[in-house]
């Protein structure tokens, strides 16, 4: 009753014929029908950091035994706005040595692509975006273009050890993407197809009447693919334990030393968004995405979905929280000898289980 | 009517790509002349997916500015000092250089134009993934493999060439 | 006017003069390294073109592009590593310094 997808598409083919019926040509209505849904991603897109922000202070602050933000508003809840503001009312420093069309470019290189990712993922039956067949092929190729905004952001500082904190930030987002894009080869193989409306749509149903056929419940293969998903995707958003790049209490310089203001809430949204990112991919490709006891409609899909990616965002927001941070040539090691082993022996264990199920 | 958006966004590609590649053979900096490959490469991706190849384009995408651009970038920044901002970029042949460039894509064109005129798109592009992994792995399986033992070979060599002379034996 | 074959033909000759101008002329081993990227790129344009003009039931273009990224990908790597061990000997990327063989 509450589904969004038919509602939606109703309200979308209404517009476009009243608006054709106004003398707009059948091109010009789609482009219009397609630009007001690229703005409601966008908008949403930058809300959810805002929220995220808030979170990881509440959460920060209950792990820690103290309350977080509490001034500004009831329990705290206008202290991202707060943030905000400050943040455009600081001064916009370039600095003198560095070459100020890089530096500018950079913020903005880094956090388009976040928005575009967003197009292939379901946020519940008949609300994707866009229905991609290369769907998370798609989204793994769009994301790579951030690092080189970290390449960007490095050079474009002015100093040296800026520069080597991008590169260093680069070859740590280059080298995750490997185990990350790999754990996800297993879901591919059970189900055939990239769409990530598909697998999620793929995984509906209970198993024995009780558990639901989510790609995490299958033996073993679920549950290491899913882990390293996950420590690939945090390693991938630079938060800790990897965040070397950007780590405030250690570095002199990290990449984004020399950005204030708005480029560095540009910065900040990039990751808040990543997170939130990873986390839908998360759970379209192995909890179901949207899939769940609707009770008869009353529960719809979008809600199972949010709910469902807010509690994987939980698990990132927890991790800060609960491990020190590695060190460079620690994080290094770990991805080389031993997520990629494990993802590539993950993806034999996988084609020995359809090769076993026939 | 029904053509017109296609051809605006095939014009617009066509003069972001030519605008970026002129960018990358003349700039004085060589890391903008990176950052504008690295855009241009974008554009091609962006070509692929008007033509309806969307695999190709993604992988244009994920190997090509994921990975090829940001070693590129690597090295850049690593080789370079600081007087490169003004010395000049091309070299005393250039006059040839662009004779001869010249030469050829005109060549090319001619070509093209007289053999190839008038052909169009016939069918709607339809999803490839399924037919590029049927084909890489039936008919073009030896090229595959042929091509992960280059790639091996690629990888020693870099590896190599990028240790130190006390790490050689 | 409907975008057809000749004109995708038309633009990666473009692409490939310009890269061709710029491996001849630019001085520094990047930029020529660079340029043949570009060369690569027009290729596959072509490639994809004619695959989807002239052959648009098969894929047989689009497969070859794959194999031409991965080329590409193992040459740039290659390369770029030989920039890297020249820079550490004689700690400049000009052509002009890299004279030692020379008559």
């Amino acid at each position: 009753m509450f589904e969004l997808g038919p509602i939606l598409s109703h309200a979308f083919q209404a517009l476009q014929a009243w608006v054709i019926g106004h003398g707009v040509p059948p091109m010009g209505a789609w482009i219009l029908a397609k630009a007001i849904q690229v703005g409601v991603v966008v908008i949403g897109v930058s809300l959810v950091p805002m929220i995220l922000v808030y979170a990881e202070r509440k959460v920060a602050g209950f792990m820690q035994a103290r309350l977080g933000p509490m001034n500004v508003g009831p329990y705290g809840i206008f202290q991202t706005l707060a943030d905000g503001v400050k943040l455009l009312f600081k001064e916009d420093i370039i600095p003198v040595g560095s070459d100020r069309l890089v530096h500018i470019l950079a913020p903005m290189v880094v956090v388009s692509p976040v928005f575009v990712c967003f197009a292939p993922v379901p946020f519940g039956k008949g609300l994707v975006p866009i229905d991609l067949d290369i769907g998370v092929l798609f989204i793994f190729a769009i994301s790579g273009i951030s690092t080189i905004g970290v390449l960007m952001a490095g050079w474009g500082s002015g100093n040296k050890f800026s520069m080597l904190g991008g590169l260093r930030g680069a070859a740590q987002l280059v080298s995750y993407e490997i185990p990350r894009v790999l754990s996800v080869v297993p879901v591919l193989m059970f189900y055939g197809t990239q769409s990530l409306r598909g697998i999620a749509m793929s995984q509906e149903g209970l198993w024995h009447g009780f558990l639901p056929r989510w790609f995490i419940f299958y033996p073993v293969i679920g549950q290491l693919a899913f882990i390293i998903f996950i420590i690939a995707s945090v390693a991938e958003t630079n938060r800790t334990p990897f965040d070397i790049p950007e780590a405030e209490s250690e570095l002199v310089a990290g990449f984004h030393t020399e950005f204030s203001g708005l480029k560095f809430a540009l910065l900040f949204l990039a990751e808040y968004a990543y997170v939130f990112l990873s986390s839908a991919m998360a759970v379209a490709l192995f909890f179901g995405g949207g899939e769940g006891f609707t009770l008869g409609g009353w529960i719809p899909t979008w809600v199972w979905f949010l709910g469902k990616t807010f509690s994987i965002v939980f698990i990132f927001l927890w991790f800060r929280w609960t491990f020190p941070r590695l060190r460079a040539d620690q994080l290094m090691q770990f991805c080389w000898k031993f997520l990629l082993p494990w993802s590539i022996v993950n993806i034999t264990l996988a084609g020995l289980m359809i090769l076993l199920r026939k | 009517m029904e053509q017109t958006l296609p051809t605006m966004v095939f014009a617009l590609l066509s003069v972001l790509l030519i605008g970026l590649s002129l960018v990358v053979v003349t700039a004085r900096s060589v890391f903008r002349g990176a950052i504008a490959l690295t855009a241009a490469l974008g554009v091609v991706a962006g070509l692929f997916a008007f033509l309806g190849a969307d695999f190709v384009a993604a992988s244009q995408l994920l190997i090509y500015v994921g990975g090829i651009m940001i070693i590129m970038l690597f090295v850049i920044m690593l080789s370079q000092r600081p007087q490169d901002q003004y010395d000049r970029q091309t070299n005393e042949q250039w006059v040839w250089g662009a004779f001869f460039a010249l030469a050829v894509s005109c060549a090319l064109i001619m070509q093209f134009r007289s053999v190839y005129r008038g052909i169009f798109a016939t069918t709607v592009a339809m999803p490839t993934t399924a037919s590029i992994g049927r084909l890489l792995l039936g008919d073009m399986v030896v090229p595959f493999e042929a091509v992960s033992l280059v790639l091996l070979a690629a990888l020693v060599g870099a590896v190599y060439f990028g240790l130190d002379d006390k790490d050689r034996t | 006017m409907t975008v057809s074959l000749h004109h995708f033909l038309m633009l990666s000759a473009i692409l490939f003069g310009i890269g061709i101008f710029g491996a001849l002329t630019r001085r520094n081993v990047l930029g020529i390294l660079m340029s043949i990227e570009l060369m690569f790129n027009a290729a596959t344009i072509n490639l994809v073109a004619f695959n989807r003009f002239l052959h648009p039931e098969q894929v047989w273009g689009q497969g070859l592009v794959i194999f031409v990224m991965t080329l590409a990908a193992a040459e740039a790597v290659v390369g770029l590593s030989l920039v890297l061990a020249i820079y550490r000997n004689i700690k400049s990327v000009y052509t002009e310094k890299m004279n030692i063989l020379h008559g």
